[in-house]
């Protein structure tokens, strides 16, 4: 009996710890080292623990509650009423009302909206639009329609209702801190510190010397980060690299948007450039969403491009930058070379130095997992818009086909967004975007 | 001018010439020296730069040599040889750039493509024509860079790996393409930076980093601008692309001609460079074109070396000598001054002697010292004036002598008249004592009638001689000629008239005032003597002129007749007292007029009219203006 007791004992002071391992802890920092902004939208890491968006996306890429707890169309879905969460706070301690929500939307959102308007319906929020709105709830679940008011208290700035909240920033480091009522319970971790700006280089030093938690892998280096035996975690092709291209002035012009779509080598891109790591694309959705892309030709026409030039000898074109990463800054250079045999004359600028660029290389994140949510969203973000009454595979398809034949944004690649990690951190996935979900993270040597 | 300011304008520009030219000659050559100076240490720097030039050419070759010879490269070179996937070496380029510190590197591979390339990451896939370049020499290149402009490099092309290739069927075996580094260092404004510069040296760099030209619309591919079959354009002188150490060079337009010279002549060219209108902001400056393989001039090298402290230095001196010449040409002009005093002195007591000579005072004698031939003509001049003197005392004797017989002849002439019917009266006189009483009476009242008329004519004879004896003092007073004039013509105008018909009488009277200071009496009385003894040259009638005309000081009186005139002989003694030409003169009118004029301080002369007859010319010194 005492020998099938201490056997007992023994057994339990083994299994014990390890059942207790396999726990999340509360407690701890989690360091994050990024190359930009964390606020930028879309995808900024601050953003997205600090603002709660109406409606989140689920892992599989579906919209579900978050600020508001049920929504309702009417009206062949011209009209959406959605049910804001009760006794949700902000980090400054103001309640969650219907005004604070519109009022926040409002100011998000000024122009070219998915609605035409939004007011406020008792707890609820009301939108209603001049033409159907099947994708809204996908639409508000992205970074541009996240929660936000200005703070009551003295350190004034903008408060949400996100599992973390602004702590502080010092010396390139942003601190966020556990927000403890948070409507969806407290994050494991304390606090978040993410350094910003930090060089690739830099951050992947910090990972392997125990200072830095989450780094940025560039989709090129992914297999270098391999090679180099980090954690990494790799999304699907989630960003698009696509060239956008002014309707105006010269490229008013729709034959020559078209030979610069033609003129534009993807394949050197992806195989030089991004290191066989991005997805070819000539269409806006990738194919494994939309299953249609190969219906889009993504070859290289350089005689046909100059045919549709015609003989003309543009001015020279500005070819803006977005983001500024050197990675793009190198894209846009290839493709300037590109376009220069085409016999146009590009000037590769920075976004934040062309007010009016005549073309503009940027990503678009790919938030959602229906396909007609997520054109709609692309082309949200593009600062365009065309219509789609129904979320159908074939007016989704129509209407991306016909937008692409305005040669207005170029598709070029998918990439996927790559992050390496440390092995302390617990529970860490991507969200569909590729963004990392550190809400959920908790860390292993938390005490 | 005087002989002592000859002198002194002669001696003083003669040394101030001289100085002058000493001085101008001095300068001349300090300033050769010094731009021979000049010339040689611009010609040191310049050979310094071109050393310095061919250093970097041989860092970069060395540079690239290294690079060649690393393990990491020769892998790569390996595995690009193997298989044709660059991919992986998009950036090695920059690395391997930032390793050598290299401004440019591209890596070619088999296919002659840029597989990496540092200034250009962009540009893989594409034929880089350089990387046909076989010299191992380092080469001059001009690169395309992504903004769009041009940048100038010095450059090396090395073969990594060259391995032989299986022969293909019917082919011989050969050499397997290879692959190439192309690296090279830029040329700007750090490389300048490098290069040896002492103080007030500058040093530039004229390229074209404009933008590269636009691709043909038919291109087909995408080539530097420095490949074999598009060689790339001259480089043109361009303001703005001449740049320095600092960035832009000052006064960088003022390089167009000696750039152009060098880009004309494709060799170094030197000048000196004006860069403003001061002279101590010009630059010694030299061009020195760079050129590729193919001669083509990509830039030019300007090296400047400021002329700022030669031109000090020149000026320093420069003040130095003119100072001195200032003091020399100083001393020489009191020198001269003394010179020419003393040599002209006894001139002008010579001068003054001969002046008091000429103006009859034959007694003043000069110094006679020293034994030059001043000296000689002191002695000369004072053995002429006492021989003057002596012939005057000589000539005043025999005068005195030969007027005392005139006289004596004269009086003798003059008394016998009267006193030869004195002796016949006398003797009628006496022979009458033989007649009757009332004869006698007859006789004797005539005899004594004619006795006193003959005694009266002795004593106007005797009158005479004591009246021009006895001249007296004139009485000066301010007249006008005109009065003068005008008296005379009242007296003798209506008496020529009245008297002789044929006489006439004109006049031709200056308006303008002629003052005199003159005693009227004595002067009228002159007038009327002249006026007198042209009435009697015309016996048969005539024409007497009376004129009067203002002569700058004086006064000029003629009394002209149309009489016979006078011959040389009369004109020279007619003012000899007791000479006449009349009958019944007793020569003495003329001598008064002339003793007249001579106390008004005035002259006169005698001389024929062209037309005939003569004219009396009396000048007069003009009366002051009074206030």
């Amino acid at each position: 009996m005492l020998r099938q007791v201490a056997i007992s004992c023994l057994v339990a002071a083994l299994v014990i710890p390890a059942a207790a391992r396999t726990r999340p802890h509360y407690g701890g920092t989690m360091r994050v080292e990024i190359e930009g902004d964390p606020w930028q939208r879309p995808g900024g890491l601050a953003r997205r623990l600090v603002f709660d968006g109406l409606t989140t996306m689920s892992a599989d890429g579906n919209p579900q509650p978050a600020l508001a707890l049920d929504w309702k169309s009417e009206n062949d879905d011209h009209r959406w009423q959605f049910r804001l969460r009760s006794g949700v706070h902000f980090h400054d301690g103001a309640l969650l009302t219907s005004v604070n929500v519109v009022a926040s939307l409002a100011s998000a959102c000024n122009t070219n909206c998915p609605w035409t308007t939004v007011r406020v319906a008792g707890s609820s929020v009301v939108f209603t639009g001049d033409s159907p709105m099947p994708n809204l709830p996908a639409l508000l679940a992205g970074d541009d329609f996240r929660i936000a008011i200005a703070a009551t208290n003295r350190a004034g700035g903008l408060v949400g209702t996100g599992p973390y909240q602004t702590a502080g920033f010092a010396n390139g480091v942003l601190t966020l801190t556990a927000n403890d009522a948070c409507w969806q319970g407290r994050p494991f971790v304390d606090a978040v510190e993410i350094r910003v700006h930090r060089a690739v280089r830099d951050q992947w030093l910090d990972l392997s010397v125990g200072r830095a938690d989450l780094v940025e892998v560039p989709a090129e280096q992914l297999r270098l980060a391999r090679d180099q035996h980090l954690t990494v975690l790799a999304s699907p092709p989630v960003t698009l690299l696509a060239l956008q291209l002014a309707s105006s002035g010269v490229l008013g012009n729709p034959n020559l948007r078209a030979a610069i779509a033609l003129a534009v080598d993807r394949s050197a891109l992806s195989n030089v450039i991004f290191q066989k790591q991005g997805e070819i694309t000539a269409s806006l959705l990738p194919s494994a969403l939309a299953g249609y892309s190969f219906l889009f030709p993504t070859g290289r026409d350089l005689n046909r491009a100059r045919e549709l030039r015609g003989g003309i000898a543009p001015p020279t074109l500005t070819l803006a930058v977005e983001g500024g990463s050197a990675l793009q800054q190198l894209a846009a250079q290839r493709i300037a070379l590109n376009l220069r045999e085409a016999g146009f004359t590009i000037q590769v600028v920075n976004a934040a130095s062309a007010s009016h660029p005549d073309l503009c290389l940027r990503r678009f994140s790919l938030e959602c997992s229906e396909p007609s949510a997520a054109l709609e969203s692309i082309l949200h973000t593009a600062g365009q818009s065309v219509p789609l009454p129904e979320q159908s595979l074939a007016v989704t398809f129509k209407a991306e086909h016909e937008f692409l034949d305005r040669k207005l944004l170029i598709p070029l690649l998918y990439l996927p967004r790559t992050y390496a990690s440390a092995g302390r951190l617990r529970d860490l996935r991507l969200v569909p975007d590729g963004a990392p979900d550190l809400a959920q993270v908790s860390l292993e040597d938390a005490p | 001018m005087s002989l002592r300011q000859k002198l002194l304008l002669i001696l003083s520009l003669t040394v101030g010439a001289a100085v002058a030219a000493v001085a101008w000659t001095v300068l001349v050559r300090i300033r050769l020296v010094f731009e021979q100076r000049d010339q040689q240490e611009t010609a040191l720097f310049v050979s310094q730069f071109q050393r310095e030039f061919q250093h970097r050419s041989a860092e970069v070759a060395a540079a690239v040599d290294r690079m060649a010879a690393t393990e990491r490269v020769r892998s790569m070179a390996f595995e690009l040889a193997q298989s044709s996937d660059a991919a992986p070496y998009l950036t090695e380029a920059q690395t391997l750039a930032q390793d050598a510190q290299l401004d440019f590197l591209e890596v070619i591979g088999p296919d002659g493509n840029v597989v990496s390339s540092a200034q250009w990451p962009a540009r893989f896939g594409y034929p880089e024509p350089a990387a046909a370049q076989s010299a191992p020499a380092p080469f001059l290149k001009r690169e395309d860079l992504p903004d769009g402009s041009t940048a100038l490099g010095l450059f090396a092309v090395r073969t990594i790996r060259r391995t032989e290739a299986p022969p293909e069927p019917g082919q011989e075996p050969g050499p397997a393409p290879a692959v190439r580094l192309i690296g090279g260092k830029r040329l700007d404004q750090s490389f300048l930076a490098d290069l040896p510069v002492a103080p007030g040296m500058q040093a530039g760099l004229l390229t074209d980093t404009g933008s590269s030209p636009p691709l043909s619309p038919d291109a087909t591919t995408l080539t530097g601008p420095s490949s074999p079959g598009s060689p790339p354009n001259p480089v043109r002188f361009d303001a703005k692309h001449l740049i320095g150490v600092t960035g832009d060079v000052s006064g960088a337009a003022r390089y167009q001609p000696l750039i152009d010279a060098a880009l004309k002549t494709g060799q170094p060219s030197s000048w000196i460079l004006y860069l403003t209108g001061r002279r101590e902001d010009s630059v010694n400056a030299t061009a020195i074109p760079l050129k590729n393989e193919s001669g083509t001039v990509l830039a030019v090298l300007t090296v400047a070396i400021s002329r700022a402290g030669m031109v000090q230095a020149q000026q320093h001196i420069r003040a130095i000598a003119y100072g001195v010449a200032a003091g020399g040409i100083l001393i020489a002009i009191v020198f001269s001054l003394w010179i020419a005093a003393r040599i002209s002195r006894p001139i002008e007591q010579l001068a003054r002697a001969a002046e008091e000579v000429a103006g009859g005072n034959w007694e003043v004698r000069v110094p006679e010292r020293g034994r030059d031939e001043v000296s000689v003509l002191a002695r000369g001049f004072n053995r002429m004036t006492g021989q003057l003197t002596n012939q005057r005392d000589r000539l005043v004797q025999s005068e005195r002598v030969a007027a005392w017989r005139e006289l004596a002849r004269r009086l003798a002439h003059e008394l016998k008249n009267p006193l030869f019917p004195l002796q016949l009266t006398v003797e009628n006189l006496v022979r009458a004592r033989e007649l009757s009483p009332a004869e006698f009476d007859e006789v004797f009242r005539e005899s004594t009638a004619t006795l006193t008329m003959e005694i009266a004519n002795l004593k106007t004879i005797i009158a005479r001689f004591s009246d021009f004896s006895k001249m007296p003092k004139p009485e000066l007073e301010r007249i006008d000629a005109k009065d003068a004039l005008a008296r005379v013509l009242a007296l003798y105008g209506a008496a020529g008239i009245q008297n002789d018909a044929k006489l006439r009488i004109e006049t031709d009277i200056s308006i303008q005032p002629m003052p005199l200071m003159a005693d009227p009496e004595l002067l009228h009385r002159a007038l009327s003597n002249l006026v007198l003894n042209a009435m009697d040259a015309m016996p048969e009638g005539g024409t007497l002129t009376l004129s009067a005309k203002p002569r700058g000081d004086t006064v000029e009186i003629r009394v002209a007749d149309t009489g016979q005139g006078l011959t040389p002989e009369e004109c020279a003694r007619l003012f000899t007292p007791y000479y006449t030409t009349k009958q019944h003169g007793t020569g003495l009118g003329l001598a008064i007029v002339q003793s007249v004029v001579a106390d008004h301080a005035g002259t006169i002369a005698v001389e024929n009219c062209a037309s005939g007859g003569a004219v009396f010319v009396i000048t007069l010194p003009k009366a002051a203006t009074s206030s």
